[in-house]
């Protein structure tokens, strides 16, 4: 395949200056690609087309719900025309007309969107579905290895009926070497009191590209827990959206990232806030060396008749050289009264107390920065939610700092 | 080398200041291989700037004068690389370090060196031992460097970490400082345990004469206004316990 840029990717949905270029991202993916879908998965295939299905029930459930409801606009046209005519911004435009057609399938977004979801999509064919039925507790690993010269990507429907529990671990690494691009795009249905965890861990030498898509739509009483971790790769791209549809649904984002070398990561998440008393918390915390570049775009949406939803996010980043770049815009739109919406970042440098305390025992600037590496690593092994992650970050740890493999394997023997 | 006629440590005419204020002035202090040492002085004498310049750190100049530790000018290595050389600093107010397993820290600060590059099975029997020895619950090697930890906490894994990299020489600042009844005991049974495992020397800098009363004070030197104004023997000690530095002051007005 063709070299093939792919633009307004990972979007924020309320864009921010144009000047901090932050507002999407581009994708350039290298000519000579081959496309493929080629993963392990260690689950029967689910039932055909259940995400559709699902969101199609979910639909009839909330119309019936929601007889006689309006989608109140932010503004009429006559108040807009009143303020002059010009204050209302596409954006509020944008989601008045998503809102009042009250199409819970049109309102359901990918993290990524503009042209990624659509080439994830074309490059993988088929989703594949990983289903619990009602009731039911299920569990699934995904593994996506770096194929040389292809784009490899795996396509997901993980639904999640009501009352069940479904637990997906996701490992993406490169036991071969090569050069090409990984990625997954899912889209992930949590029914009324559905429980469901993702695990995503990342640990790619940087000849890859990864993307990871994601899309949520939770039910009622729905909890929904994704944990990613990015801990390699040339240039990585996540992005994750949300649809907290049901009331009282709750969704929680864990990232942790390690910046080394050259890398890129950029990360996008839009949650929406429909139901009342709806919650979440988008939590990062990082470590950047070398000259890594992060950028961070957090939206938390609290729409209008999402009586007591509250969010939360915070990204915590350990500069531990002086040439990286941080970049982080959270936004929290609000057009609803009673919510609560909380940011938070700190951005931690390596003061020069701390630099000549470790200098003092003995560190130079290479083996503190090497120091800190390695322990964001070790903290990946022990979090690690299965063997064969535990493998691949074991496997990139040992390329990024020397004896990495001893070391946790101790660690392990102290457990024992 | 350094041996008995010459010493280990020798601070000579070193002057140093911050942002153009002068901390220290002319400052001479010979430390002979094997001899314990106090450094004593009123608070804001510039003891721990002397302690830190001895070290290297970055934020003080040194306007005149050289140090020399082990027959080699260190006067211009970067810190690192004096503790490579067997110089080591017990920091009065040791920092945290977030994100780092104390653990991890210390499996850094040996790897390399000469004599401590162990196995890892070694090293981890190493280190638990030396908690078990300063009383310190073995829980706190996964916790990370210095974050949440006590005061007292903090003095015991300096001086862990004193006993796992066997300095030549090891300046202790007021690590006795704080400490309550027990864990004063504990860091004295360290210094002593410092000073037989690994023929240690030492220069102390401290408030508390209690901290000495097990050792033998090889030589006393009194700090007033970053000068050393008066030297002698152990028997300065129970001097300055009585009479306290008023009797010094003068000199160092004179000095002026
Ligand atoms: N980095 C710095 N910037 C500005 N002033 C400093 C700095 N370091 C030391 N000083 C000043 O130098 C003087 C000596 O300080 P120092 O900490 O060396 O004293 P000390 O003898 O160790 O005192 P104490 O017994 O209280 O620990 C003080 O007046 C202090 O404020
Ligand atoms: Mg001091």
């Amino acid at each position: 395949m063709e070299a093939r840029t792919l633009n307004n990717v990972s979007a924020m949905p309320a864009p921010t200056w144009h000047w901090l270029h932050m507002n999407d991202a581009t994708v350039e993916v290298p000519e000579g690609l081959d496309a493929a879908s080629d993963f392990a998965i260690d689950v029967a295939e689910g039932t055909a087309g259940a995400f559709d299905a699902a969101m199609a029930a979910a639909q009839e459930a909330w119309d019936a719900e929601h007889e006689g409801y309006e989608y109140q606009r932010n503004y009429t046209d006559e108040q807009a025309e009143k303020l002059g005519g010009t204050s209302l911004s596409a954006y509020q435009q944008g989601v008045d007309e998503v809102e009042a057609s009250k199409d819970l399938a049109r309102m359901f977004d990918m993290g990524m969107g503009g042209d990624a979801t659509a080439y994830l999509r074309e490059v993988a064919g088929t989703a594949r579905v990983i289903e619990a039925k009602r009731g039911e507790h299920a569990s699934a690993s995904v593994r996506i290895a770096g194929l040389d010269g292809h784009a490899n990507v795996a396509a997901l429907d993980i639904v999640a009926a009501a009352d069940s529990e479904l637990d997906v671990c996701i490992t993406v690494d490169s036991p071969t070497p090569g050069t090409g691009l990984t990625g997954s795009t899912i889209r992930v249905f949590a029914g009324d009191n559905a429980k469901v965890t993702i695990t995503r861990v990342q640990t790619l030498d940087d000849s890859w590209i990864d993307l990871d898509d994601m899309g949520l739509f939770l039910g009622n009483q729905a909890d929904v827990q994704i944990n990613q971790t990015v801990l390699g790769a040339g240039k990585t791209y996540t992005g994750l959206a949300g649809d907290l549809r049901g009331t009282a649904a709750n969704a929680n984002v864990v990232t942790r990232y390690l910046g080394h070398g050259d890398q890129k990561i950029d990360f996008n998440y839009t949650l929406r806030h429909h139901g009342r008393k709806t919650t979440c918390d988008l939590y990062a915390n990082g470590v950047l060396a070398g000259t890594s570049t992060k950028t961070l775009r957090g939206t938390i949406d609290l729409i209008r008749g999402a009586k007591g939803a509250e969010g939360k996010e915070t990204d915590n980043v350990l500069l531990v050289d002086e040439g990286v770049h941080n970049k982080t815009v959270p936004t929290i739109l609000c057009n609803e009264d009673d919510v609560m919406g909380n940011h938070g970042a700190t951005i931690g440098h390596i003061r020069k107390e701390q630099m000549f305390y470790m200098a003092s025992r003995g560190l130079s600037q290479k083996q503190a920065e090497a120091m800190f590496v390695s322990a964001s690593l070790e903290d990946a092994y022990i979090e690690a939610p299965n063997d064969a992650t535990r493998e691949a970050v074991v496997r990139l740890g040992n390329k990024l700092v020397d004896g990495f493999g001893e070391l946790v394997e101790d660690n392990e023997e102290e457990l024992a | 080398m350094a041996n008995e006629t010459n010493p280990l440590l020798s601070i000579q005419g070193i002057s140093a200041s911050v942002e153009e204020k002068q901390i220290l002035h002319n400052v001479n202090l010979d430390v002979a291989p094997g001899e314990v040492h106090v450094l004593m002085g009123p608070n804001g004498a510039g003891k721990s700037t002397m302690g830190h310049v001895a070290m290297g750190e970055p934020t003080y100049t040194v306007d005149s004068g050289k140090i020399i530790f082990d027959g080699q000018d260190i006067t211009d290595l970067t810190p690192d690389k004096r503790s490579r050389a067997g110089l080591f600093l017990s920091f009065q107010a040791p920092v945290e370090v977030p994100g780092v397993p104390l653990t991890s820290f210390l499996r850094a600060i040996t790897t390399g060196r000469e004599g401590l590059d162990m196995k890892r099975k070694e090293f981890r029997k190493r280190i638990r031992s030396l908690a078990d020895e300063l009383d310190m619950d073995r829980a706190y090697l996964d916790r990370e460097l210095g974050v949440g930890f006590s005061g007292g906490e903090k003095k015991k894994v300096e001086m862990l970490q004193l006993l796992l990299l066997q300095p030549k020489l090891a300046i202790l600042d007021e690590t006795d400082s704080g400490l309550d009844v027990d864990a004063l005991s504990v860091v004295s049974h360290g210094m002593k345990l410092y000073q037989e495992t690994c023929n240690g020397t030492l220069l102390i800098i401290t408030h508390n004469t209690r901290i000495l009363e097990h050792l033998s004070v090889d030589r006393v030197h009194v700090m007033v206004k970053g000068r050393i104004v008066a030297e002698g023997d152990a028997s300065m000690i129970a001097d300055i316990d009585q009479n306290g530095f008023e009797q010094f002051e003068q000199a160092a007005a004179n000095a002026e």
